[in-house]
């Protein structure tokens, strides 16, 4: 990005390439109409383009290309909500985990739908981002302790939801909420 | 306590996992997790669950080499670093003033826009009309012709400001579309083909015309005749046809789109037009998303569909998937419905014909003979007789037993008042 932002415009293709997909996976997880997730990765590089002036490296340029893409599907989300409100027609505006079905893993997307809003986007960043702590907690705004325990939280609840007949993870997150130690109560639920 | 027992929190051993301990923590927690059986089957579970979530993939996008290109080409155009000067604070400051006072200009647009819109019939809206606001509102635009029109909001901005009129000469790929299609060089199936957002707009026409007519008969005759040379069929027809009346005719024609300035023609040829209103619904992104949503729901089948055939699982994995096959089974036939309704209207121009003839009474008209007239009186007496006597029938039915309640009620009263009074004038007498 810095040699970009010195002149190179070289540069700005190898980063585009070198972060397509990633961007476009990253907004496909989220949104479920394919196109509109392939527009915003375009935008996503359109507004990294305009703001290459105000670039300073303060933090890995995947965190701040990763902001961007947050931010812009944040707005897409207001504006989609925005225009259900005035003209009625409710439009498909994200969590294709929720409403659409169209790769594999079915039931990982099902799951991953019924986490909790925050959870499961600190989840979505770490497991296929893979953005560290620090960096999420940066992207959401939230403590880094708040991250790793949610983030907890979340793989604890998924693991659940994708067997949930499996006793052992019930008990794990039995024992996390009331401050126990799940890994011997979950043992011990597996061996019964 | 058992907590007690363990070195490491479970979320401990999670960030050990992450790489997110620091070294000399992740070797002491590294280290109980080697020793602890319970805790090396909770990292077997963690890592069994990332394993599963891998399972989400996404499709790889196919490269796109335009786009890649005019990035290539708009990259230095953007200032670089060593060539902003010293104000640049300053003029980041203004320049963010600006976008706000830009941002909260355009969302009190939108709300006008948004509210003139509403309170606007949308089928009054004459056709053209219809097409250059759509147009202006960049409803036609990709984002990467926006982008190669010129870098930069600003430029976007300026574009979308231009009266719609000078907005439609910047669309010469739509206009140019649609001038072939008019023309008939372009079939409306290449329309449907189509799946960017450059298609030729989609546009439903409606058209109601009011004709008064001197001969209806004639006209009548004609109204046939138009509908078979241009190979457009009535929906509904509705003749009246009554004696010393004006006779009229209401009718939805349904007629090929690219036969209705012929057809609007040769009708107004009947006689006087009196009242005419086209109207065009643009469907374009309604057809799109329609289309998107089909092919992804195809999709989706398939892999169900492969799914069923490749994995084993348990049977209520399987009834799972095959429910969840036949939701989206009946998914796609009704959007397939949906899509072929849609592209009807569009094929199908539809006008709503009203005709009227001009009456004029007449004196020599002739009238029904002394013995029809009796014999027509007669059958309206009868039938007014034994309307009367099942109307009064009617009545009892329905009010009689609520009558004979209150007269169970009411009588003994009547009874004892009557009584009183005869007692009181007997003494006064």
């Amino acid at each position: 990005m810095l040699a970009f932002v010195q002149g190179s415009p070289e540069a700005l293709t190898e980063l585009f390439r070198r972060y397509q997909q990633p961007i476009y996976g990253f907004f496909r997880r989220r949104i479920t109409d394919s196109s509109r997730a392939e527009e915003l990765t375009q935008e996503t590089f359109l507004a990294l383009l305009r703001a290459a002036d105000r670039y300073e490296p303060r933090a890995l340029f995947r965190t701040y290309l990763y902001a961007i893409a947050l931010k812009i599907l944040r707005s897409y989300r207001r504006k989609a909500i925005f225009r259900a409100a005035f003209h009625g027609r409710p439009e498909m505006i994200s969590d294709p985990a929720k409403h659409d079905a169209t790769e594999t893993g079915l039931w990982v997307r099902r799951a991953v739908g019924q986490l909790e809003a925050t959870d499961r986007e600190i989840l979505l960043l770490r497991e296929f981002e893979q953005l560290s702590y620090a960096e999420i907690a940066d992207l959401l705004h939230m403590p880094v302790n708040t991250v790793r325990s949610r983030l907890f939280r979340a793989r604890v609840a998924l693991r659940e939801l994708l067997k949930p007949s499996s006793t052992a993870v019930a008990a794990v997150t039995q024992a996390a909420s009331v401050g126990g130690n799940p890994q011997m109560i979950a043992a011990k639920g597996q061996s019964t | 306590m058992i907590a007690e027992t363990h070195f490491a929190a479970p979320e401990e051993v999670m960030a050990l996992l992450d790489g997110e301990l620091s070294t000399e923590r992740a070797a002491s927690v590294s280290a109980h997790v080697a020793e602890c059986a319970e805790c090396r089957e909770f990292v077997e579970i963690l890592r069994n669950g990332s394993m599963t979530v891998a399972n989400w993939t996404v499709p790889v996008l196919l490269p796109n080499g335009e786009f890649e290109k005019r990035l290539a080409e708009a990259a230095p155009q953007v200032p670089s670093r060593g060539r902003l000067p010293e104000l640049n604070k300053w003029s980041a400051f203004l320049g963010r003033s600006w976008m706000s006072i830009a941002a909260v200009t355009a969302i009190v647009l939108a709300v006008a826009v948004t509210s003139s819109r509403r309170m606007a019939t949308p089928t009054n809206m004459p056709v053209d009309m219809a097409r250059t606001d759509r147009g202006g509102a960049g409803g036609g635009f990709n984002r990467l012709d926006q982008f190669a029109r010129g870098f930069g909001p600003q430029k976007s901005a300026t574009v979308q400001g231009e009266p719609a009129s000078k907005v439609s000469e910047n669309l010469p790929e739509s206009v140019g579309q649609r001038a072939l299609e008019e023309n008939g060089l372009v079939s409306p199936e290449d329309r449907f083909s189509g799946t960017d957002d450059l298609q030729t707009p989609l546009i439903a026409r409606t058209v109601t015309v009011s004709i008064m007519v001197k001969d209806f008969s004639f006209s009548r005759t004609a109204l046939d005749a138009i509908l078979a040379r241009h190979h457009g069929y009535a929906a509904s027809l509705n003749a009246s046809t009554q004696q010393n009346a004006a006779r009229s005719l209401q009718a939805s024609l349904r007629i090929p789109a690219g036969e209705l300035n012929a057809v609007i023609a040769e009708l107004k040829s009947l006689g006087h037009v009196e009242n005419e209103t086209q109207a065009g619904e643009e469907v374009t992104q309604q057809h799109a998303d329609l289309v998107a949503r089909l092919k992804n729901s195809r999709e989706t089948e398939q892999r169900l569909q492969a799914i069923l055939l490749q994995r084993t699982g348990k049977i209520s994995d399987v009834l799972a998937v095959e429910q969840e096959i036949a939701r989206v089974r009946g998914e796609i036939e009704q959007m397939e419905a949906e899509q072929k309704t849609l592209e009807h209207r569009v094929d199908f121009a539809s006008i709503e014909l009203s005709l009227a003839e001009e009456y004029k009474a007449q004196i020599g008209s002739p009238s029904p003979s002394n013995a029809t007239r009796f014999h027509n009186a007669m059958v309206a007496g009868y039938r007014s007789a034994v309307e009367s006597v099942v109307g009064i029938m009617l009545f009892f039915a329905e009010y009689g037993p609520e009558a004979m309640i209150w007269l169970a009620f009411l009588a003994p009263l009547a009874w004892f008042l009557r009584r009183r009074w005869r007692l009181a004038t007997s003494l006064a007498s």
